[in-house]
């Protein structure tokens, strides 16, 4: 099973890097132009330009890109004249903890905040948490950023409005340094996952009533068992299933970068690299980011199957017909 | 008290707010048509000449100020959906509708209306500023053509106006001084508008301010409700052909041409989808039409497994089986067996897929990539704003709730038709 998966995602990550480099290769404009100067003399400028291999026929530059590719070898980025591979790995920590961070708030606010209503369904609190969770869905990240800025940022002065960290951080020591982080990762943090919370709020709580509501609760309830009990032992490890595959999905997502996050705030990664190689056409970088982000949401899919499948053994059988 | 009140009053007390502040807009525009068509008569090629997008917006607004409420007032009783009552949803998006429709008529200024900047620029909410006419240099001559082009500059509002000014304070004597940010301005009486032996001078309010170049933000508003819904509907639109007809194409035969498709949408499906939008905008040019396709384009996938999925269970049902050997065409069995049962989860799909294309929209413009400069656009003002975050709050906090309402519209709209469709979902 896991074997047919993993070739049927290689295959699609294949197809999307090629048509990617198709798409960039047909697409009008040079990116060479932008190196060379109107002073250069014709034999240099000739020279600039055949060594971005971009005047070669088009299908001799995709069996290059093939064979680079089979050996790690993305290419050399156009702006930053370093080997791709690297330029990401520059970019890809900050994204990967960041975007951890803030799946672990979604996950477990969610979670805690739909317990909590499903106590008592119908309830003051219950009412009040749907209502929260449409308008939290429903606030665009932009404007929820900009209007955190203008608060805790521009009125009350409590947390930096953009970066990473502070500018006179040598002299820190490790634990400063982190707090320093941290108080400049709150509001991205804020940003990034309300929405995300509303998402696996109204999953779990559908998920958390359905369950309860089905007959084998009731028994439970007749021979004695705790509320605690029911919970944690049967309601839960049943309501959490349909989750884990829109979790999976979800954080392959958030891996490729939290674009308007990163805009807002200021901050280095994935999705503002990515943008800004696709505005500056930098082809291979836009290829790599792509193989990357892309690589990572199958990555975190199938790691949701085998989660699912270790949970619930019946599945197996689905996915293997 | 609010539920107490049916759709077709809040249409009606709508339709009575906008005649009794812009009765004489709405009548010089029908006097404008009049002109119009006799200019037509008589100058057929002059007449096409100065046919524009927004001299047809502006009359056929008009227009509909009186047909749309003939029609309620007629209608009222027979139509199920003008007696239903108002909730918080219905009213965001008769709000939006009557801001598509009627954007000229609502608004007195061009949304990108720009005069004496320096007077003009980052005014708060409900601020008002002195305005003083200057006597305009029209011919006089009653020629049709002439009198077609003032009426038209009477109604239709354009980017600039030579004939007003700005200021801070006035004061008449032997000739008008003009103060405007500290600096002294004289006209001498001859070049200023009287009506009745006085000068006439007005105030002007801007009812949510003005932003850095001293446009209305109040019309720039209604204007981006036009562009946001535009685009929402259009590549909805496309997005509802492709994954209907790809899901259909993918299903019904099976076999190789399915997997073909299915990986391709998972190929999409593997990167969010506003790199894939950004990447095809940056490439080839943004201007409306092309941010309308891509985004429609960006979001058929969803659309597609559902249908793909509907038609693959549907193959094995007996009266499917009988209409395709009754022999059916493809098309027909599409639009007769299979249209009918997908219409309910297509529908509540679409709906929320205009959500997430009016949210993609916004933060396109937002990230400077949208349908361009001309159009005001939501996101766009949102991004111009944060620059002026400390100085001008007005110029984000109206345009970001704009589009809240209309996100949490549309998400409780598709809510509400998922539970009509399945009525079974109440009980719960």
């Amino acid at each position: 099973m896991l074997f047919k998966r993993v070739i049927s995602s290689v295959v699609v990550l294949f197809l999307l890097i090629s048509f990617l480099f198709f798409l960039l290769r047909l697409s009008p404009g040079d990116p060479s132009l932008k190196f060379i100067s109107p002073e250069l003399s014709p034999q240099l400028a000739a020279k600039v330009r055949e060594s971005f291999n971009l005047n070669s026929p088009l299908l001799n530059q995709y069996k290059t890109f093939l064979i680079n590719l089979m050996s790690g070898d993305f290419g050399i980025s156009y702006t930053y004249r370093i080997p791709v591979f690297s330029v990401i790995m520059d970019f890809l920590p900050f994204t990967l903890i960041f975007s951890t961070l803030s799946f672990i708030i979604q996950i477990t606010a969610g979670f805690f905040l739909s317990l909590i209503s499903v106590k008592k369904i119908g309830g003051k609190l219950d009412k009040s948490f749907s209502r929260l969770s449409l308008i939290a869905y429903a606030l665009p990240s932009f404007f929820l950023g900009v209007i955190l800025i203008l608060i805790f940022s521009s009125l009350l002065n409590i947390f930096p409005s953009s970066g990473i960290s502070s500018f006179d951080t040598d002299s820190y020591n490790f634990l400063q340094r982190l707090a320093d982080y941290s108080t400049h990762l709150v509001l991205p943090l804020i940003t990034l996952s309300l929405s995300g919370i509303a998402v696996y709020y109204k999953y779990l709580r559908e998920n958390l009533e359905d369950v309860y509501n089905k007959p084998f609760v009731l028994n439970l309830r007749a021979n004695g068992c705790t509320e605690k009990e029911i919970t944690r032992r049967h309601v839960i490890p049943n309501a959490i299933n349909p989750l884990i595959s829109v979790a999976g999905v979800e954080l392959g997502l958030l891996f490729s970068g939290a674009l308007i996050t990163e805009v807002i705030f200021g901050l280095p990664g994935m999705g503002r690299l990515t943008v800004n190689a696709i505005l500056t056409r930098d082809y291979p970088l836009v290829v790599g980011c792509t193989f990357i982000s892309g690589a990572l949401v199958i990555i975190t899919n199938l790691i949701a199957d085998v989660i699912k499948v270790k949970l619930d053994k019946r599945l197996l059988k689905g996915m293997l017909n | 008290m609010i539920g107490r009140i049916k759709i077709w009053h809040l249409i009606l007390f709508i339709f009575v707010l906008l005649l009794a502040f812009r009765f004489m807009l709405i009548l010089n525009s029908y006097i404008l048509l009049g002109i119009y068509v006799g200019l037509l008569f008589k100058n057929y090629s002059e007449a096409i000449s100065q046919l524009s997008f927004s001299l047809v917006d502006i009359v056929s607004s008009a227009f509909l100020v009186v047909l749309i409420p003939a029609w309620i007032i007629i209608f009222h009783a027979r139509l199920k959906f003008l007696n239903q009552h108002v909730t918080f949803t219905k009213l965001v998006i008769i709000i939006l509708i009557v801001f598509f429709l009627y954007a000229p008529i609502i608004t007195n200024a061009n949304p990108g209306f720009q005069q004496n900047i320096s007077e003009t620029r980052l005014l708060p909410p409900l601020s008002s500023i002195e305005v003083i006419h200057l006597r305009n240099q029209k011919a006089k001559e009653q020629n049709i053509f002439i009198r077609f082009i003032n009426k038209k500059d009477e109604v239709v509002k354009n980017t600039f106006d030579e004939s007003i000014v700005f200021a801070d304070s006035i004061r008449l004597g032997s000739e008008a001084v003009i103060y405007q940010n500290g600096e002294q301005k004289i006209f001498p009486m001859d070049t200023i508008l009287f009506s009745i032996g006085k000068p006439v001078i007005t105030k002007k309010i801007f009812l949510f301010g003005t932003d850095e170049y001293g446009r209305d933000i109040f019309s720039r508003l209604v204007y981006g409700a036009r562009i946001s819904l535009f685009v929402g509907l259009g590549s909805v639109l496309v997005s509802l052909l492709l994954g209907l007809s790809l899901g259909f194409l993918a299903a019904y035969p099976g076999g190789l041409i399915d997997t073909c498709i299915s990986r391709i949408t998972d190929m999409f499906l593997s990167f969010p989808a506003i790199f894939f939008v950004i990447l095809i905008l940056a490439l080839f040019g943004n201007s409306l039409f092309t941010v309308i396709i891509v985004l429609g384009f960006s979001g058929w996938m969803s659309l597609f497994k559902i249908v793909r999925s509907e038609v693959i269970s549907l193959k094995n049902k007996d009266y499917f089986f009988s209409a395709k050997m009754a022999g059916l065409s493809g098309y027909k069995i599409l639009t007769k067996e299979v249209l009918p049962l997908i219409l309910a989860p297509v529908i509540v799909n679409l709906v929320f897929q205009y959500g997430s294309v009016i949210l993609a929209e916004a933060a396109l413009s937002y990230l400077g990539l949208g349908t361009g400069s001309f159009y005001p656009s939501w996101g766009a003002m949102i991004e111009s704003g944060q620059n002026y975050l400390t100085q001008a709050w007005w110029m984000i906090i109206p345009p970001g709730l704009c589009l809240f309402f209309t996100l949490y519209a549309a998400n409780s709209l598709g809510k509400e038709i998922n539970l009509f469709f399945n009525p079974r979902l109440k009980n719960d």
